[in-house]
């Protein structure tokens, strides 16, 4: 009891912005010559690094619902933050100081609901309200570390851009998730300069806990979203990922744990169970990127995961088509014992799909063939054939149906 | 992390790294493209292979203006297990050449590794058969982006021999660079010579 009613005041308090670190003001810019000025203008080039990327998802009806959400729970800061969609395989979402704010398609796509990626954009509304890039920075700028990097002489926006990264871990998780393409040391040395620490990211879950709860939002989304990223961990097809916990994915690691996962339950009891999930609006929004964002998502290479995801994705029944089609994709790349047949399944069932691409004839006539199965490949091809009569790849399907007939 | 993903910063971390790591010159003529291919160059190339620590060690890279610029992957008599750009860390895979890929699945990892190298919005159009070396084999063009937006163009052809893999993959910023080197391209393209 004693700890409920805690957890009540606390939440109570976190709403009226009691807390350790000062509110930022809506709408006012920092004085440039100020320490925070100047990382607000780093963040601005950074920005524009951002809006010229060919990551940007510009889809208008997917922006729309984005902002939306991120507005709901900012609340007064709505006019002070940019939130911009990068197509980008990975759960993370991140808040630069001047307000621009990335959601990554990787988050979009693990939100179950309208919810959980409120809880998503209030926790990073929080960083962003209590100017925790701002104390970072100054706690950690004396240290030798910022020295050394500092000396190396980094370039402007990478600063900016590394801040996004949030934490150590999150841009460690980053490095192991595309090592061979990016320079370790340098962001390593930004990401220690830059990022929050766990009173920071503790800090900012119960904020933006409160922020969705008070938008109307059902609270449990908020735990539910971080235990499906540890799952998600553990179904990698790595060990290495699998004992790592949930660092390894670049959001989580900022880090999940059941330490964090406890924090937000203690003020989950003092929130009615109650509020909107948003679910059907929320697939409404993310159902053209589906295939686009799986696709993505398969060049991981983590096929473990993908298939954890998509069994999320069709609990509801929703998407069949192109769901088993991404599922019979990542058993057919991923090769292992038994994944064939799997991947022969999961294109049959997807075939029972008016929103099945069409391409699952066309895998499902190589897969037969590669099985000894002409006839069952030939009934395939000729389906390929007759409902893609056009398509840029009809003469290698034809080859492949002559070759059955040919015997070669 | 825009910067996260730029193909080449690995290539230079290398050069510097490694210190040791020459581009030689790759004049007009035959040019040994790796074991079992040979193609002919009409003007003179530079071989920065030794700074693409990305590539698969069947991959040699040709480039005229830097890799940034124009870069041509040339793979020669690749087998199951061997790939077009390695990989660093086992939780990491870059695309493999399997045993009994379908023409499909050859299109695919092609196109999957030029995303492994860290291109975006990687898009494999216009398959077409063609013959590399003399074999049957499916020529292709490639769109995708730099992380920072430039807009890639590419072409290339990939043809299966014997159970080994030939490839071609010519990618260069499609405002100037890939016109501008596209006529030569061609014709090292048609000059391909498998001799594994
Ligand atoms: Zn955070």
């Amino acid at each position: 009891m004693r700890a409920g009613l805690l957890a009540a005041v606390a939440v109570a308090s976190l709403a009226v912005g009691s807390a350790a670190q000062a509110q930022r003001l809506a709408g006012v810019r920092p004085d440039l010559a100020s320490d925070e000025g100047g990382l607000w203008s780093v963040s601005d080039k950074a920005e524009i690094g951002a809006r010229q990327s060919a990551e940007l998802d510009r889809d208008p009806a997917l922006n729309a619902y984005v902002r939306d959400v991120a507005c709901k729970v900012a609340r007064d800061h709505c006019a002070d933050i940019r939130v911009y969609v990068m197509d980008r395989p990975f759960f993370n979402a991140s808040m630069a100081p001047n307000g621009y704010t990335e959601v990554w398609s990787g988050t979009l796509l693990r939100a179950a609901d309208e919810a959980q990626l409120a809880f998503i954009l209030g926790h990073e509304i929080s960083h962003f309200d209590r100017n925790h890039s701002l104390t970072s920075w100054r706690r950690r700028k004396s240290t030798a570390n910022a020295m050394m990097v500092l000396s190396a002489g980094v370039a402007v926006v990478g600063v900016a851009a590394a801040s996004s990264a949030h934490t150590y871990d999150g841009a460690s998780s980053i490095m192991d998730a595309t090592r061979g393409l990016i320079d370790v040391v340098y962001l390593a040395g930004m990401a220690s300069l830059f990022g929050f620490d766990r009173a920071n990211e503790l800090e900012a879950d119960r904020l933006g806990l409160g922020r969705a709860a008070q938008a109307g939002y059902r609270p449990a989304a908020a735990t539910e979203i971080w235990r499906a990223q540890m799952d998600e961990t553990q179904a990698s097809d790595f060990k290495r990922v699998r004992n790592s916990g949930a660092r390894t994915n670049i959001f989580a690691s900022h880090p999940v744990d059941a330490e964090r996962i406890q924090a937000l339950q203690a003020d989950l009891k003092a929130l009615p169970d109650a509020g909107a999930p948003g679910r059907a609006r929320h697939r409404t929004a993310i159902r053209p990127h589906l295939a686009a964002w799986l696709r993505d998502d398969l060049r991981r290479r983590d096929f473990g995961q993908t298939l954890h995801l998509i069994d999320r994705l069709a609990r509801d029944g929703e998407d069949l088509g192109v769901l088993n089609f991404y599922r019979g994709e990542a058993y057919r790349q991923r090769r292992g014992d038994g994944d064939l047949a799997l991947a022969r399944e999961a294109y049959l069932a997807a075939a029972a799909y008016s929103d099945a691409p069409v391409a699952v004839w066309r895998e499902l006539g190589d897969l037969r063939r590669k099985e000894g199965d002409p006839a069952g490949a030939k009934a395939a091809y000729d389906n390929y054939l007759t409902k893609a009569p056009a398509a840029e790849d009809a003469w290698i399907v034809q080859d492949s149906l002559n070759s059955l007939t040919s015997g070669k | 992390m825009r910067f996260v993903t730029r193909p080449l910063a690995a290539a230079l971390v290398a050069l510097a790294l490694a210190g040791c790591a020459t581009v030689t010159a790759a004049p007009a003529g035959r040019f040994q493209a790796g074991a079992g291919q040979e193609v002919t160059l009409g003007r003179m190339w530079s071989d920065i292979t030794p700074i693409m620590i990305n590539r698969g060690k069947k991959v040699r890279v040709l480039s005229i203006d830097g890799p940034l610029l124009n870069a041509l992957y040339v793979g020669s008599g690749l087998v199951p297990g061997d790939n077009i750009v390695r990989s660093y860390v086992k939780e990491r895979p870059t695309p493999l050449m399997r045993a009994g890929m379908s023409a499909s699945e050859r299109l695919e990892f092609v196109s999957d590794s030029v995303a492994a190298m860290g291109y975006q919005r990687v898009e494999l159009v216009r398959p077409r058969a063609a013959l590399l070396g003399g074999a049957p084999g499916v020529r292709f063009d490639l769109n995708a982006s730099t992380s920072e937006g430039l807009g890639i163009k590419g072409t290339g052809v990939v043809a299966e021999v014997s159970g080994k893999l030939y490839l071609t993959v010519y990618l260069a910023p499609a405002e100037h660079y890939f016109q501008a080197s596209l006529p030569e391209v061609e014709s090292i393209l048609a000059s391909a010579r498998i001799t594994g």
